[in-house]
Parts: C-alpha cells; sequence; structure tokens
C-alpha cells in the first residue's frame, strides 16, 4: 500500500516535471529571471518617467501627465527624427539583407578561398561602431575625399554629402550595409543547415541553378531571412552610434535619427521624461512594423516544425 | 568547356577579390594610420602607405595610462568577453529550445518579453538599470557585465530558435519512441544539430562584448579594471586633443583577438559545405 | 485582457511607491548609510562620521579615502596621477582612488552617479556645470576656515567660479576666454589690414570676405564645437548699448536680457553671408572638423578661427613647424567704441561634491592642486592658465612663444571695461537652445528662412526656457 503511493507520488512528480509546462519554464527560466530581475524595473520605471518632468540632474520625478507626449505632436525636430530614421529603416535594411545574402551564397562554393574571402568581407563588422572607422567613413565621403575625388575623375564635378540635408543619410546607410557580417554569418549558417538530399533531388530533376536558388534555398531559408529581417529592423530603429560619431544629426537634422534624438533630451538637454515618452512612442512604432512583419511571414516561410 | 569553365572561375575570384578590398579599404586605412603621424592622419590623405612609417604609435599607446598598460586592459576584456559569451551560448539554447520545441501557454507571452527588451533604446533604460546595481551593490565589480548574458540574450535566443525550426520534428518524436525525455532530446538530439547556430552566436556575441564600452564605462570604476574598449576610448577626448594614431594602433591590435576567433570558429561554417553540391 | 492591464498598473504602481520611498529615504539618510562610500572606506571611518572635522592636514589624523575623476588627455591622466602620488606621500592618511575618462564618457559616468548619489569626492566640472548645482558643495567654509589657502588668488580669478550672491562653486583649474586666431602671412598676401583690439564685426567680416577672394580659401573658419553662441552670437547682445546693458539672459537668470529679438538680426545675417558667399565653411565642411588640430585654419585652409585662447599654443607650434605664422586677435565688436563684451571665464574648476563624506579633506587637496608650486610644475598648467599668482609667474618664466602669446591675450582682456557683476551660470535648457539656434542659421545660409524669423525664433526658444 505504502509502495504504491510512493510510486505514485513518484510518478506523478515524474509527469510534473515532464509536462510541456513544467519544462518548459525550466529552460526558459534564464531568461525569466534575468527578464524580471534587470530588464522589467528598468523597463517599466522609463514607462512612468514618460509621464513625468525628469531631469538626470534633479532627480525628482514630477508627474506631468501626458504633457510630454502632447509636447512630441508640435515638436518639428521629433516628427523630422521620425521621418529620417524611417527612411533609413526602409533602405538599409532590405539592402543590407540582399547584399548579406548574396555574399554568403557567393562564398558557398567549393573552394579553399573561400575562407579567406569570408574573412575580408567579414572584417568591417568586426571594426563595429569604433570611432576609428567612423572617422574614416567621415574622410570617404569629406569634401576632398574619395568619393569625390573618383566623381571628379568621371567628370561628374564633387558632392558635398554632410552639407545637404537629403544626401548626408546615404553615408551613413552605406556604412550601415557595409557592416553585413552578422547577418553574413549567420546566412551561411543557415546555408549549410540545408540538407544535401534536397540539392541531389533538384539535380536528379533537371532544375538550373536560377530554379534551385528560388524552389529550395529560399524557402529553405526563410526562417533565417525572417529572423534576420525583424532583427535587423530591429537594430536599424535603434541607430545612434553613426550619426553621434560622424554627423551629430546634422545639417539641419537631416540625420536625426530617434536614438540619437533621444540621447540628446536624455543627457544632453537633460529631459529624461520626455526621451522616455518619445521611446516609448517608437517603440509602438516598432512593435506594429514587427508586428506586420510577423504577420506577413506566415505566407512565405517555409516552416519545419510547424507552430 | 573547359576553358570556359576556368574563364568563369577567374572572373569570380576576381570579383570576390576586387569587391573585397573596396570593403575592407577602410579598415586598411585604419591600419595604416597606426603607422602615421596625427598630422598625416588628420589630412586626411586616402593612400594606405604611410608617408614615413613609424611604430611609436605602438609604443606610446601601449604604454596605456597612469602605468597600467594595454596589457591589462586587453586581458580584463579578455576574460569578461570569454566569460560572457560563454553564458550567451549556454542559456540562450535552453531558452531557445524552450520557446522552440515546447508547447505551453505562458510561451507567446515570453517571446514578446523577449523582443520588448531589444526596443527600448539604451539611453533610457541604463540610469533605471544602474540603480538596480547600485541597489544590489554590485557596481565598481564584473558582475553586471556578466551575469546578464547567462540570463539569455534577446538576438542569440531568437536565433537559435530559427534554426531549431529547422531541425524535423520527426527526430523529436522518434527519440521519444527511444525513451528520451525533453531534457535527454535537448542534450542529445538539439545541441549537437544546432553547432552552425552556436557557432554563429560565438563569433558574433564574442566582438560584440569585446567592443562594448558603455557597460564597462558604467560599472567599473578603478583604472585597473577598465576594459580595452573603454581605455581606446580614453585616446579621443573631445574637450583637449586626440591622439588618433595610438588610438588606430591600439584598435588594430583590438582586432585581432576577435579576427582569430573567427578564423578558428568559421571552420565550423564552412565545412561541409563543399558536398552540398552547389556548383553552380 | 483586463486582467493584464490591471497587473500592469498594479505593477507600476508599487513601482512608483518604491521609487518614491527610494528617493526621499535616500535624500534623508545620513551620509554614513551609503553603500558605495562604504565599500571604499574603512569601517572604523565610517562609523565615525563625526571626525569629519578634524583637520585632515595633521599627520595623526585617521585615514581617510577620496575619490576624484577628470576627463583629458593622456598626457593629462599621466601628470594627474603623479601629482595625486604626490599629495599622497605628503599626506599618508589620504588615499586618493582617481578614474579618468574621455570628455564625453565623464558626463555619462558622472549622470549615474548623480541619479545613485555618489558623485566623487572632488570633480571635474567645465562650462555646463550649473546641471550639477545640487551635487556641488560651497567652498566658502573651507576659504573662511583657511583651509582653503586663497591668498595668491585675486578676487577676480575667485569670482569667475562663484554665483551672483557669492556662493564658492569650485576653485577654477585655468582661466579662459575666447579669441580668433589668424594667419598673418594670409592677411598680407590678400591685403587686408590686420586686426586691431577694437575692430567690429564688419571688419571682421570684409576681411573674410576678400582673403577668401584672393586666395579661395575660406576667410574664416568656425567653431568645432557650438561655443560659437556664447563666443559670437551671445556677446554681440553683450556689446549693445552700454557696458552691462544688455545680455542675453539677464543677471538673475530668470529672463532674457534683452526684450527686441531685432537686436541678434545683424549678426545672424552676417554669419549666414559669409557662409551663402562661400567665406566661411558650411554646415558639410564644418562637420569634416573634428577637433582644433585639424580645423581649417591648421590646415591653411582659412585665415581665421574662432577658438578658446587656451587651444592657442598647440595650433600655434603646429602652424610653426610648418612656417606659418599665427596671432590671436579679440573677438570683433558691434561698434568700435562699444563693450567688448567679452571676460575672462574659468575653463574648467574642482569642486567638492555633496556626496562626500569627506569635504574638508576633499577642499584642502584641491587647495594644494591650485596653490602647490610643486604640483604644478608637474601639471604644467595643461589644465589652463592657473589662478595662482605664484604658480602663474614660474610658469610664465618659461612659457613657449604660443604660451606667451596666449598670456599677452589674457591680460589684454583683463583690461577691458566689464560689467559690475556678471552671472557664471546658464540656464539649464541653454544647450537646446544652441542648437536650435544653429538649425536657423544654417536655415538662413541656405535661404530656407530670413534672418529676421532666425532671430525670432531664436528668441522663442531662449523664452521657452523659462516658460515652464
Amino acid at each position: 500500500m505504502k509502495n504504491t503511493l510512493a510510486t505514485t507520488k513518484s510518478y506523478s512528480f515524474k509527469k510534473f516535471m515532464n509536462s510541456n509546462n513544467t519544462v518548459g519554464h525550466i529552460f526558459a527560466a534564464p531568461f525569466i529571471f534575468g527578464f524580471i530581475c534587470f530588464s522589467l524595473i528598468p523597463i517599466l520605471t522609463s514607462f512612468y518617467y514618460s509621464f513625468t518632468d525628469y531631469s538626470l540632474g534633479s532627480k525628482e520625478a514630477v508627474f506631468v501627465g501626458i504633457r510630454n507626449f502632447a509636447k512630441l505632436l508640435t515638436d518639428e525636430v521629433f516628427v523630422k527624427s521620425l521621418v529620417v530614421t524611417l527612411k533609413y529603416v526602409f533602405i538599409s535594411v532590405p539592402l543590407k539583407l540582399a547584399f548579406a545574402l548574396f555574399v554568403a551564397f557567393l562564398l558557398t562554393r567549393k573552394s579553399r578561398l573561400v575562407t579567406v574571402y569570408r574573412s575580408l568581407y567579414y572584417v568591417p563588422s568586426l571594426v563595429g561602431g569604433s570611432i576609428a572607422v567612423a572617422l574614416v567613413w567621415k574622410q570617404l565621403f569629406a569634401r576632398k575625399g574619395l568619393f569625390n575625388a573618383v566623381l571628379t575623375d568621371m567628370g561628374l564635378g564633387t558632392i558635398n554629402w554632410f552639407g545637404d540635408e537629403t544626401l548626408a543619410l546615404y553615408p551613413l546607410i552605406l556604412m550601415s550595409v557595409w557592416q553585413f557580417g552578422s547577418s553574413m554569418i549567420i546566412f551561411a549558417a543557415g546555408l549549410k543547415e540545408i540538407p544535401v538530399s534536397y540539392y541531389e533531388a533538384a539535380k536528379i530533376d533537371g532544375a538550373n541553378g536560377f530554379q534551385t536558388f528560388f524552389k529550395i534555398t529560399l524557402p529553405c531559408l526563410s526562417p533565417i531571412i525572417l529572423y534576420n529581417l525583424v532583427m535587423q529592423t530591429i537594430s536599424a530603429f535603434m541607430a545612434f552610434t553613426q550619426a553621434f560619431v560622424i554627423t551629430k544629426g546634422g545639417p539641419n537634422n537631416g540625420t536625426m535619427m530617434y536614438a540619437l534624438y533621444v540621447y540628446n533630451q536624455a543627457f544632453k538637454y537633460n529631459d529624461m521624461g520626455y526621451a522616455c515618452a518619445m521611446s516609448w512612442v517608437m517603440l509602438v512604432v516598432m512593435s506594429i512594423i514587427t508586428l506586420v512583419i510577423f504577420k506577413t511571414s506566415k505566407m512565405w516561410v517555409f516552416s519545419e516544425a510547424g507552430d | 568547356m573547359n576553358m570556359k569553365h576556368t574563364l568563369r572561375k577567374t572572373i569570380y575570384h576576381l570579383f570576390v577579390v576586387i569587391f573585397g578590398f573596396v570593403m575592407i579599404y577602410p579598415v586598411l586605412w585604419m591600419i595604416s594610420g597606426s603607422f602615421k603621424d596625427n598630422a598625416e592622419i588628420l589630412r586626411g590623405t586616402l593612400s594606405l602607405i604611410p608617408q614615413e612609417p613609424k611604430m611609436s604609435n605602438y609604443s606610446t599607446g601601449w604604454r596605456g595610462f597612469s602605468g597600467i598598460t594595454f596589457a591589462t586592459f586587453f586581458g580584463n576584456s579578455l576574460w569578461i568577453t570569454v566569460v560572457a559569451t560563454l553564458g550567451t551560448v549556454i542559456s540562450s539554447s535552453l531558452v531557445a529550445y524552450s520557446l522552440s520545441r515546447i508547447r505551453y501557454k505562458a510561451k507567446k507571452l515570453w517571446f514578446t518579453c523577449m523582443l520588448a527588451t531589444m526596443m527600448l533604446p539604451g539611453q533610457v533604460i541604463m540610469i533605471p538599470s544602474f540603480l538596480i546595481w547600485h541597489g544590489l551593490g554590485l557596481t565598481n565589480t564584473y558582475v553586471p557585465l556578466i551575469l546578464p548574458y547567462f540570463c539569455g540574450q534577446a538576438f542569440f535566443i531568437y536565433q537559435m530558435m530559427q534554426f531549431m525550426q529547422g531541425i524535423p520534428r520527426e527526430l523529436d518524436e522518434a527519440a521519444t519512441i527511444d525513451g528520451c525525455s525533453k531534457y535527454t532530446i535537448y542534450t542529445h538530439i538539439i545541441l549537437p544539430l544546432l553547432k552552425p547556430s552556436i557557432v554563429t552566436t560565438i563569433i558574433i556575441q564574442f566582438y560584440w562584448k569585446w567592443d562594448d564600452y558603455m557597460g564597462p564605462l558604467l560599472y567599473l570604476n578603478r583604472p585597473q579594471s577598465y576594459t580595452a574598449s573603454l581605455a581606446i576610448k580614453l585616446f579621443a577626448d573631445a574637450a583637449s586633443t586626440t591622439d588618433y594614431g595610438a588610438m588606430f594602433a591600439m584598435s588594430t591590435i583590438s582586432l585581432i583577438p576577435v579576427f582569430l576567433i573567427f578564423l578558428f570558429f568559421n571552420r565550423y561554417l564552412v565545412q561541409g559545405i563543399g558536398t552540398s553540391g552547389l556548383k553552380g | 485582457m483586463k486582467k493584464k492591464l490591471l497587473a500592469v498598473l498594479l505593477s507600476a504602481s508599487m513601482l512608483l511607491s518604491l521609487t518614491a520611498c527610494g528617493g526621499s529615504t535616500e535624500q534623508a539618510a545620513a551620509p554614513a548609510q551609503d553603500a558605495a562610500t562604504e565599500e571604499v572606506v574603512p569601517a572604523e571611518e565610517a562609523a565615525a562620521p563625526a571626525e569629519e572635522a578634524a583637520a585632515p592636514a595633521e599627520e595623526t589624523a585617521e585615514p581617510i579615502t577620496l575619490r576624484m575623476a577628470w576627463w583629458g588627455s593622456q598626457e593629462r591622466h599621466d601628470r594627474t596621477v603623479k601629482v595625486i602620488e604626490m599629495y599622497e606621500a605628503e599626506n599618508p592618511n589620504v588615499d586618493i582612488e582617481y578614474e579618468f575618462y574621455s570628455f564625453d564618457d565623464y558626463f555619462t559616468k558622472l549622470k549615474t552617479l548623480v541619479a545613485s548619489d555618489q558623485v566623487w569626492d572632488v570633480f571635474q566640472l567645465g562650462g555646463n556645470f550649473p546641471e550639477y548645482m545640487d551635487k556641488i558643495y560651497f567652498m566658502n567654509e573651507f576659504i573662511d576656515s583657511g583651509v582653503v589657502n586663497t591668498e595668491k588668488i585675486s578676487d577676480a580669478y575667485l569670482k569667475i567660479t562663484q554665483d551672483t550672491a557669492g556662493n564658492q562653486i569650485g576653485l577654477s583649474n585655468g582661466l579662459n576666454t575666447y579669441g580668433i586666431a589668424y594667419d598673418v602671412d594670409m592677411f598680407n598676401a590678400a591685403g587686408v589690414p590686420l586686426p586691431t583690439s577694437t575692430w567690429t564685426w564688419d571688419d571682421y567680416a570684409d576681411a573674410a570676405r576678400k582673403i577668401a577672394e584672393a586666395t579661395g580659401h575660406y576667410g574664416s573658419s568656425c567653431f568645432a564645437n557650438n561655443d560659437e553662441f556664447i563666443a559670437g552670437c551671445s556677446t554681440f547682445i553683450g556689446q549693445q548699448g552700454t557696458v552691462g546693458q544688455y545680455g542675453f539672459f539677464n543677471l538673475e537668470l530668470t529672463d532674457l536680457g534683452f526684450d527686441d529679438p531685432n537686436m541678434l538680426v545683424p549678426y545672424i545675417q552676417m554669419r549666414a553671408d559669409l557662409i551663402k558667399e562661400g567665406a566661411s565653411p558650411d554646415a558639410g565642411a564644418a562637420m569634416e572638423v573634428t577637433n582644433i588640430e585639424n580645423d581649417f585654419l591648421v590646415t591653411g585652409e582659412a585665415a581665421m578661427a574662432w577658438i578658446a585662447v587656451n587651444q592657442f599654443p598647440t595650433i600655434y607650434d603646429i602652424c610653426k613647424a610648418e612656417g606659418r605664422n599665427l596671432a590671436l586677435a579679440t573677438i570683433p565688436r558691434a561698434t568700435a567704441d562699444g563693450p567688448a563684451g567679452s571676460v575672462i571665464q574659468s575653463s574648467q574648476m574642482l569642486c567638492v561634491s555633496q556626496d562626500s563624506e569627506h569635504k574638508e579633506a576633499a577642499a584642502a587637496f584641491i587647495s594644494w592642486f591650485q596653490n602647490s608650486t610643486d604640483c604644478n610644475s608637474v601639471l604644467q598648467g595643461e589644465r589652463g592658465i592657473p589662478i595662482n599668482s605664484d604658480v602663474l609667474a614660474t610658469l610664465k618664466g618659461n612659457a613657449s612663444e604660443g604660451q606667451q602669446i596666449m598670456y599677452d591675450y589674457v591680460d589684454l582682456v583683463g583690461t577691458f571695461e566689464t560689467p559690475e557683476k556678471i552671472n557664471v551660470l546658464s540656464p539649464a535648457g541653454q544647450d537646446l537652445v544652441v542648437d536650435q539656434y544653429n538649425t536657423y542659421m544654417h536655415q538662413v545660409a541656405a535661404g530656407e528662412l530670413t534672418a529676421e524669423d532666425a532671430a525670432q525664433k531664436t528668441f522663442d526658444a531662449a523664452k521657452d526656457i523659462f516658460a515652464q
């Protein structure tokens, strides 16, 4: 009698341990712990600050209701930063992904040189947001820089890249595309995961290179493409360093990325409350865009696991 | 046929090399800048060959600040980076397994929370986070720079989730029939098949952590505990002078470990690709 | 959905009360309860905060740990650490834990420390110090008690770091003022008369135009940072009427110091015209200047540059090495016989922090730092022109050519008639006005705005500071 109880108990414990809910939470425990301890409070705090008049110097947050949000509507620089950021995201992300996929695909050929080549293309990403590289980039687009030297040689005259508010964003976009290494590496890993048997089957069926690429490579890679799309979109929204180091947001706020404006408000103009309000508005914008990506992804992402 | 093949191959390599040079030019410029003097760098000449190559930037740079050399800074960076990367791989793969392979109610909530952590700019999160660590009495230690990495990193959790999507469910089912629990499926089936994803995580997280200077800036006080990324920024003082030569020299040295990690792990990404029959 | 919302609201309100409590207790708490300082202070010391009053100079005093931080270059870090070690040797009971950063990083770090009430005992502040007023402990009592020695510091130089109520905010590390550095040969080559100490903005604009025409280079470069607003635009207001009649802000910092936006128009028009005509760099070109060392004047692409005069020796030496000859002119005036508008300011200072448990020891260190000739023979005036007359005399004795010109220039500006009272503070929010002003000015140069509109908009933006 006792024995069976014990076994039932241990059986039910085992059952409990193996139930989806338990397993799920056990494996997710590191994240849940970190989220509750280190992320949740800062996130909620920033939400609270967005309804206050709070500067880092004074330390006292005075509740002001929705005043910060109302102020956003009339802030010309905020509206401009929103437009600039969206433009940056919509141009740089597709370019970067297409480029990363192209290079990753190009470099899956069977060749000893591939490792060398991939390193060559990856190095720019390693130097990341360093000041040194930002300086080089600034130099390339300077009035007497490499780009203008080439343009002059072609007889096209020079372009004042950083003097024109409509042009100044493009060097920054180009720099972001140039640092496509992490996306490329992830694509490369994804390409490697595609079972060889698929390609062999396609070959037997007489498919050519293009067909193989569109019928096998792309669908198999689609979860990775989705991943890179979502992550690069989010990080493009957060882009800060390049604008901060190279243009400081100018000329005429033509490169005032929203993260830079948040920084200026929080740290330069000492209006943390306003910076938080701005961040939350952008969080909503970002969430909507991410949601749209997820909803549409159901149409083009091919999933092995379903769910 | 053979000639046509060779020609195509040559064009391919030529294209890849020339384009690669364009890609890498700014980095080469930085490296060559580490052998130039400040005036030449500031003149902004585009040439990669220094007028009078000199090594003094390396000795000035390495000397560091007030008797603390870059050996200390690089040492600090190295162990923080290695431990944080390790933490990221372990924790992110666990969380990814939960969010991609197990069916339970709260999973959507956690996934949303995970994405949300990426959507607020660091500038507004920074001070509240600092206050938490301060409350715990852990500022001026390496804990705030390392512990969060053992709680999973959203960027990599999601990446691993996507790779797990590619692992056929039939494998899990077969393993369950063989008597595997959900725990052993993770260790025996998922982890081994996740290798490419883990390798990319190592490569990317390593250089992100290596380059990160905001964390060290906020949480470290004693110059002896500074990381290389933070120390390199000390050469660029907006209010006085900037020693570009020394900064470039130390940036160049700082590239070496990240590059070596990349070279070492890159093998695991290339290996086997040759057999995939993608000969064009 | 409702439940979720409720949960969020609940946790948010809990957080509110938490932060509110945190704030009040932290403020009310005795300094001894500060966890962070406890970490660095030996336990006995923390337990006896009353001992604070003991004179730190006495050898028998208990061990004290001071935290200190500054920003700067490799040279400054090395020199300052050497000086700190000297001080520790002279005062065995004092241990100084130092931190150093680059300029931007220093202030990011400082903001986190302000938020957590653990600002360094001794800290360096520049022109943006008003933001940190709450964290500064005034030094008056230490001057009165003799802990801080001001024998060799003139009243005028003490005043540059005092507020209008006479509170000693800190002790200046270096005097500074604005000026225009120019290339003598380029002026001569273009046949333009050299600037005098009473030259006007019209003279300046004429010179810039003529040189640009004659040489194809810029007549005048601009400030690498936003100081142009203070050195030019706001100085221009002070130059009108009689000495001290107008200022950009009023003396009490409760409102603007002038009523008519049109007073700004001639200056904005002049700056915008020079940009439009190519006699001064446009926004894109200005962005290429990252540092005083690659300013267009230094690279030979401009005949004049706006500088803070402590930058002069560096660029003088660079140009000298290339066989070029630089000189220093005053900021032009609105009218030749009108007020100069320029004043001698503090470029940076050392302050005692409110969070400090050893305010007196911190003040004693600052006093030594500014007054000791031994200390300053190591520092070598790298932070600016010293305020102690003995120290200054020693440095002047072995000054380089460029430094000599700088010293003479500061003496010259010192002779200009200045308003009786000057408020060295600037209102919070000035940085925003500066950025807006710059945007408007470049819009005028691009023909998108008239100078009148830009003046009005700048005026309104500045008024806005006081609206709340």
